[in-house]
């Protein structure tokens, strides 16, 4: 009678780690998945990547997104690639590297 | 798809598989402590380690394809599976694709334990304390938020956690309560192997 009892509370203290684990996983996985967004939205934040040029005279032009700027402007921008100055002074792109 | 989704998606699956991949390495150091309570069994933590490990695949698994479909990356599968073949930051890449490739074959020889033996299967998973350092250095090394403070506090955080759980294991004494009998058992089985 004893041995039932024993083993009874051995299979319920495993049925309930079970469920934790299976609980701990989904909430992991829940996480997780919050966390591509949250830190992706966190990334686009702090470093969105900007495109500014330092010549009156420049133009710069993506290949994708057809962004334009001239003067001092400043435009979000993303990459490095397909980025052409057309003349005068540098133009920076920061924080477009992947 | 907007690029820029693709491009952020890139960047926090990669912080995410970080985190994930720590938790998974320090788990597998705790498991060979053998901690448990009554609450907290001991197969509860190889299990969560297990699954934990399956799951950084997954989201490991969305980071590179991620940048590889990624048109601003124009990175290529090749760049994504041969390692030092990127024209991108070869050298920093190529430590993130031996970084993945070694998980990879830890994943894929912890399903196949059955098959291949347990020595095999030991010496294989000893690579994750290859693949988490390089993944480390590979997220340093390219990563374009590795210096913004959140990322900073997320990689020092993860190295501390991994540091912690290395010393526990080393100045832990075992606690297998049968560890003198099967060493004794091994050394006696040895004596007999030899010719």
């Amino acid at each position: 009678m004893e041995a039932t009892t024993h083993t009874e509370r051995r299979v319920r203290a495993r049925d309930a780690a079970l469920r934790l684990l299976n609980r701990l996983t989904v909430g992991a996985a829940l996480a997780a998945a919050a966390g591509v967004g949250v830190l992706g939205a966190v990334s686009a934040a702090t470093i969105p990547g900007t495109i500014t040029s330092t010549s009156t005279s420049t133009s710069a032009t993506a290949s994708t997104s057809a962004t334009s700027t001239s003067s001092t402007s400043s435009s979000s921008f993303q990459s490095t690639s397909g980025v052409s100055s057309s003349s005068g002074g540098g133009v920076t792109v920061s924080g477009s590297s992947h | 798809m907007s690029d820029s989704v693709l491009w952020y998606t890139t960047r926090g699956a990669g912080a995410v598989t970080l985190i994930l991949l720590t938790c998974v390495v320090v788990l597998g150091i705790l498991s060979t402590l053998r901690l448990q309570s009554e609450g907290w069994p001991r197969f509860l933590t190889t299990s969560l380690h297990r699954n934990l490990a399956l799951m950084t695949l997954v989201f490991l698994a969305l980071h590179v394809v991620a940048a590889v479909v990624d048109p601003f990356t124009n990175l290529g599968w090749a760049a994504a599976l041969i390692p030092f073949s990127s024209y991108y930051r070869t050298f920093w890449l190529g430590l993130g694709v031996i970084s993945f490739e070694l998980l990879l074959a830890i994943v894929v020889t912890s399903l196949l334990r059955g098959y291949i033996g347990h020595h095999i299967w030991r010496a294989v998973h000893w690579l994750t304390y290859a693949a988490w350092p390089v993944g480390v250095l590979h997220g340093v090394g390219t990563g374009t938020d590795t210096w913004s403070a959140w990322m900073l506090a997320i990689t020092a955080g993860c190295v501390a956690a991994v540091g912690i759980a290395i010393v526990l294991r080393l100045t832990t004494g075992s606690p297998d309560p049968l560890a003198p009998q099967r060493a004794a058992f091994r050394a006696a089985v040895d004596r007999r192997e030899v010719p």
